[in-house]
């Protein structure tokens, strides 16, 4: 064999889509090869994009399981708007994601599973990498079935079957020559997962190193890419995933408090992976308890808050809506607990597996009768960390059940994550009366704290301190049952001042850009990443545009309004039919809001809000 | 649970609330008989909390006084489970109705069951809904006339005690709210129960259901419809004990004990791992012509959820150790991004306190640089150490001579960069030829009166003799370094590297090609 003599490109980012049948392993695939770009120094952003059934008919479009990562050496907010190079495992693969693709961009197929039956499963009449249909793209046909089958033909102990499915990290190590990535971290991966697996660790490593060395040793792939180091903030480094940020972001609250975790749910796309984690880290003192459906899922959350627990539930949008009814005996008990909703498309089942932000309103009004309940918003994959940890801050500190806003796309999406010192974290301070508060050594269960009007947290266990509290309506101090038509009305409002004041403690809205101007980008939750990045590429070209990101939703930052003032128009792009506009609208009416609503079950580009910033601003 | 004297009696459980049953309500008997058990039990009241769900029933903990929770229609066991879960050291009771229970609780109530929590779940069966004024339940009999099914109902009964025989509830036992000092008996038994205990009451609801029970209630009728049950006894029933159960086949079947032997009688044990005979027991109805059973059906030992979840955590600390949030928080592959902004030419010379970082590996430069597209394949290696380049003898000096003094030894030397160490000769800082143009020309006048000192750098990137080609070569080319200064494992300047050396060397070793 001759020479070869591989020639180097630096390239600042790349947007790479991993397609194949969902039991191709795509979703793995993608998850190596981030991580070890995660590894190296690359900024990423990922994006899973996986059918709801775990098996779809294989070779159909309805089976196609992507995972898009955009890895770069400056900072990225998104997974990237259009993926450059697609890896398309079969003929569904490529049809479906060949739409996304950039004009002339690479595909690397797998030539075997063109046949005539994946053709036709796939919906074409012709041979797409024969037909000419491919035209303008760089198209890399590999067997890739043929030559994996060829290297694992020494492993005895797999089946031909078996030894087909470490096909994706065949192709996994050839994306690794191509971006000259470093083996080391899937091997070590590879030994780890498969350890008592010998046979199946062989292959994959054996599949990996094939791939890379094909790769090495073709023409065609002489062409490498250098994606350098992202210019981070100093510190560690880790990559991580807005569901695994919420499982330590809750656990670092427990500890922080000093408490048990308790986390009781009911499995449920895509939030499922919080409950998998937490599971985990039962040396913590976590204890997790897997419901009989969504609402014993809440019910038992309560009941940990009433025994003294840090008490956290996870849902999704359709068991947001199971949990309504026991949310409001949390607000009317007035016990902290922390909801968690990983937003999904709806409604109803809806789209299981795909993006939406349109469980807001059901979190700030799903309920019967007046029921403020705080909601605050993650803005990306490792700031549910940082949510998750506010979101038990504000329920043990007034007293209230929290709603917590993530969804799949934080979920399940990836990005680095600059590892805390754990000592710097703050303790969340929880008081537990010991004494009664009222006369006569009476216990008076809901005579307020003057100041943050929660009432005081006694709990089973405590000498003297016996009291019964319920759902119904209620005296205040003594909280007896009571239908007093002055009761009533005396602890709706003060139900509603206590989170309406907590405003007063949270942080202030900041203002990416300037403080006044002709248009504002008002964002909340996933839509962080796209929407910041538009602004500030539109900044670059000086055009005068600014942004705020509103993490906290209810209540709103005490300055938000006379923000909002400061700009003669506010675009609000939503994942939704405009669900923050109608919060916005009631609050701050004078305003002129502009939607830009998107409910496709997949997150915004960052061309769609800078082109809408364009228009806008071409307008006025 | 330690049996101490707390001096507790029924007084101490009597809450300040008014209670609000109807007249007669068959509820009654049930919270005095519960106010006259909790005191026998040694557990200190602040230990002990009731949880109900919505109905007539579920009014009980207002009465109670110990901690409580009057919750939503269905759920009181999921709120007592995780109550149960937290602190297990409490005694939980779970107070619920047939509709509570059975109909929109029934799924908690089955799973509840199932896992075999330590709660003792009282069920107050009226068959029907009394609070929403008389609707027929799950458990009413098919027929019963109601204000929803004025025609008579059509659903069949829900069989309460069946249905937790079912999902392997670990004790189950019935009595009726007429039958005090059975009751009492029936909730010591569930309260002394190492598991769930469920315990079926019959009630009466003498506004929309009266006389549901008299059957079995009635006491001039109600030994020829029920029968006791006594552990390792035969099933006697009958006013004059005269009759007994026997199987026939699969069938119990009632025989009179003047033509049967009594050996021929089923007999009773509560403990009967399997929950067939429970199952006999729970089949036995009035409406099918038998005598319903009293009692115990079934007592026995089963793994408590609780402590399992407990020990889970307990082993789980044993295996990793008390968490650790900074370990957790490592549980992944790192990756540092280091400060890019101390370089030792930085252009300020105040630099830290004296402390010289080292920079630490940065591989992907070690498989970058060196395979660039214009280069052939290398003789040497970029991960060859620092010392295979022979790095030069540095030029060393007491941080205390003056900025004359260093000026004058850079000059003379013709070298460019001076390490000056400390009285124990570790490397305080450097002063390079940079240093002279961009930061001393021009702006001191007395060389010699001024100490080094305030112009050397002093966070200094050093590396030792070990170290790889790849990290000079980088820090060259990313910080754009001209000298490297190489220190020993105490801190000591040990050589000195100049670019033009590394770039010789680089070069030698491909000349040969
Ligand atoms: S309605 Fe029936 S069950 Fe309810 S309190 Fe009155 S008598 Fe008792």
């Amino acid at each position: 064999m001759s020479e070869l003599k591989p020639i180097y490109k630096d390239v600042d980012s790349v947007v790479i889509r991993f397609a194949g049948d969902s039991g191709d392993g795509m979703q793995l695939t993608g998850t190596q090869f981030s991580s070890t770009s995660a590894v190296l120094g690359n900024d990423i952003s990922t994006f899973p994009d996986y059918p709801s059934e775990i098996r779809a008919p294989a070779g159909t479009l309805a089976g196609v399981s992507g995972f898009q990562v955009n890895f770069a050496s400056k900072h990225v907010l998104t997974p990237g708007d259009a993926p450059q190079v697609l890896v398309a495992m079969n003929p569904a693969a490529l049809k479906s994601a060949l739409p996304d693709l950039v004009p002339g961009g690479t595909i690397i197929v797998n030539t075997d599973s063109f046949t005539k039956n994946n053709l036709a499963k796939a919906g074409y009449d012709s041979n797409p990498l024969e037909d000419g249909s491919l035209e303008g793209y760089k198209v890399h046909k590999v067997p890739l079935t043929t030559m994996n089958r060829e290297a694992l033909k020494d492993i005895e102990d797999l089946t031909s079957k078996e030894k087909d499915r470490s096909q994706n990290f065949f192709a996994l190590g050839l994306t690794f020559w191509i971006y000259d990535r470093r083996l080391d971290t899937s091997l070590k991966w590879i030994e780890q997962k498969f350890a008592k697996k010998p046979a199946v660790a062989e292959a994959n490593k054996k599949a990996l190193f094939a791939g890379y060395h094909f790769g090495e040793n073709t023409e065609a792939f002489q062409v490498r890419y250098r994606i350098r180091r992202a210019h981070l903030e100093p510190g560690t480094y880790r990559r991580i995933t807005g569901n695994e940020a919420t499982a330590l972001g809750l656990v670092t609250a427990a500890q922080k408090m000093g408490k048990p975790l308790f986390y009781g749910t009911y499995p449920i796309t895509p939030a499922s992976d919080i409950l998998h984690y937490l599971s985990t880290y039962k040396n913590f003192d976590v204890r997790t308890f897997q419901a009989e459906d969504e609402i014993a899922g809440i019910g038992s959350t309560i009941g940990a808050s009433f025994g003294g627990a840090l008490a956290v539930t996870g849902t999704s949008g359709p068991g947001l809506a199971l949990k309504t009814e026991a949310a409001n005996l949390a607000l009317m008990l007035e016990l902290p607990i922390v909801i968690i909703d990983v937003q999904r498309g709806g409604p109803s089942t809806g789209m299981p597996t795909k993006t939406e932000q349109s469980d807001l309103l059901q979190a700030m009004y799903g309920r019967n009768g007046e029921s403020p309940i705080p909601v605050i918003a993650a803005q990306s994959s490792a700031d549910c960390f940082d949510t998750a940890i506010e979101a038990c801050r504000i329920a043990v500190r007034a007293m209230t059940p929290v709603i917590m806003l993530s969804d799949g796309y934080l979920g399940n999406g990836a990005e680095p994550w600059k590892i805390p010192d754990a000592d710097k974290i703050p303790p969340i301070e929880v008081k537990h009366p010991t004494e009664p508060n009222g006369e006569n050594g009476k216990f008076l269960p809901y005579k307020r704290d003057p100041e943050t009007m929660a009432r005081p947290w006694a709990i089973p266990g405590t000498p003297g301190l016996e009291h019964r509290i319920g759902g119904l309506g209620k005296q205040p101090e003594t909280g007896n049952v009571s239908y007093d038509p002055d009761d009533n009305q005396q602890m709706i409002n003060e139900r509603a001042e206590k989170v309406a004041r907590l405003a007063n403690w949270l942080p202030e809205q900041e203002v990416f850009g300037d403080e006044t101007g002709d248009l504002l980008v008002v964002s909340w939750g996933s839509t962080f990443g796209a929407t910041r990045s538009a602004v500030q590429s539109a900044r670059a070209e000086g055009k005068k545009v600014s942004h705020v990101h509103i993490r906290y939703i209810n209540p709103f930052p005490r300055n938000l309004g006379d923000i909002l003032n400061n700009f003669k128009r506010i675009l609000v792009p939503e994942m939704n039919m405009g669900q923050l506009v109608v919060l916005l609208r009631a609050k701050y009416g004078t305003h002129e809001f502009i939607q830009q609503n998107k409910v496709t079950g997949r997150p915004f580009t960052i061309k769609e809000v800078y082109e809408k910033i364009n228009s806008l601003l071409a307008e006025s | 649970m330690t049996e101490v004297t707390l001096n507790l009696t029924r007084k101490d459980f009597v809450s300040d609330q008014m209670v609000r049953w109807c007249p007669g309500c068959g509820d009654y008997a049930i919270l005095a008989q519960m106010q006259r058990v909790l005191p026998e039990l040694g557990i200190p009241k602040e230990d002990i909390v009731f949880i109900s769900g919505i109905g007539c029933s579920s009014r009980f903990p207002y009465y109670m006084d110990t901690y409580g929770i009057h919750s939503i229609h269905g759920r009181a066991p999921t709120l007592a489970s995780g109550l149960k879960l937290t602190n297990p050291n409490l005694q939980v009771w779970v107070i619920t109705g047939d509709g509570d229970g059975l109909s929109i609780g029934g799924n908690h109530l089955i799973h509840t069951l199932r896992r075999n929590i330590d709660l003792k779940i009282i069920l107050f069966n009226n068959r029907i809904y009394g609070l929403t004024k008389g609707q027929y339940s799950p458990t009413s009999l098919p027929g019963t006339k109601t204000k929803s099914s004025p025609m008579g109902s059509i659903d069949p009964a829900f069989n309460p005690t069946a249905v937790a025989v079912g999902v392997g509830a670990t004790f189950i036992a019935r009595t009726a709210a007429t039958d005090v000092k059975h009751m009492a008996e029936m909730f010591r038994r569930a309260a002394h129960h190492k598991g769930t205990s469920f315990v079926e009451v019959y009630q009466n609801c003498l506004i929309f259901n009266d006389g549901a029970w008299d059957y079995a209630t009635n006491p001039k009728t109600k030994h020829e419809n029920i029968i006791y049950l006594e552990d390792h006894k035969p099933l006697i029933f009958g006013k004059n004990k005269d009759k007994g159960i026997r199987l026939n086949g699969i069938h119990p079947e009632v025989v009179s004990l003047d033509e049967v032997d009594e050996s021929e009688l089923m007999v009773h044990y509560e403990d009967m791992p399997d929950g067939s005979l429970s199952y006999f027991l729970s089949q036995m109805r009035h409406e099918r012509g038998m005598p319903e059973p009293m009692g115990v059906f079934r007592c026995v030992d089963e793994p408590v959820y609780e402590e399992e979840v407990l020990q889970q955590i307990d082993l789980a600390i044993e295996q990793k150790g008390k968490g650790d949030l900074q370990q957790l928080f490592y549980q992944a592959d790192t990756w540092v991004v280091e400060d890019e902004s101390s370089g030792q030419n930085g252009s300020n010379g105040q630099g830290g306190n004296g402390s010289v970082p080292t920079l630490g590996v940065d591989e992907e430069y070690v498989g970058v640089v060196f395979n660039d597209e214009a280069s052939s394949e290398p003789y040497f290696s970029p991960t060859d150490t620092l010392s295979t380049l022979n790095p030069r003898q540095p030029l060393i000096a007491s941080q205390d001579i003056s900025l004359g003094e260093a000026i004058q030894k850079l000059h003379n030397l013709d070298v460019g960069l001076l390490a000056l160490v400390d009285d124990n000769g570790k490397l305080a800082g450097v002063f390079t030829e940079g240093d002279v143009l961009r930061k001393v020309a021009g702006n001191v006048t007395d060389l010699d009166a001024t100490p080094v000192k305030d112009f050397m750098t002093t966070n200094v990137t050093a590396l030792k003799e070990d170290d790889t080609l790849a990290q000079a070569i980088h820090l060259m080319s990313i910080h754009k370094f001209r000298h490297i200064l190489l220190v020993d494992d105490d801190n000591r300047p040990v050589g000195v590297l100049s670019s033009r050396r590394v770039a010789h060397y680089i070069q030698d070793n491909f000349a040969e090609n």
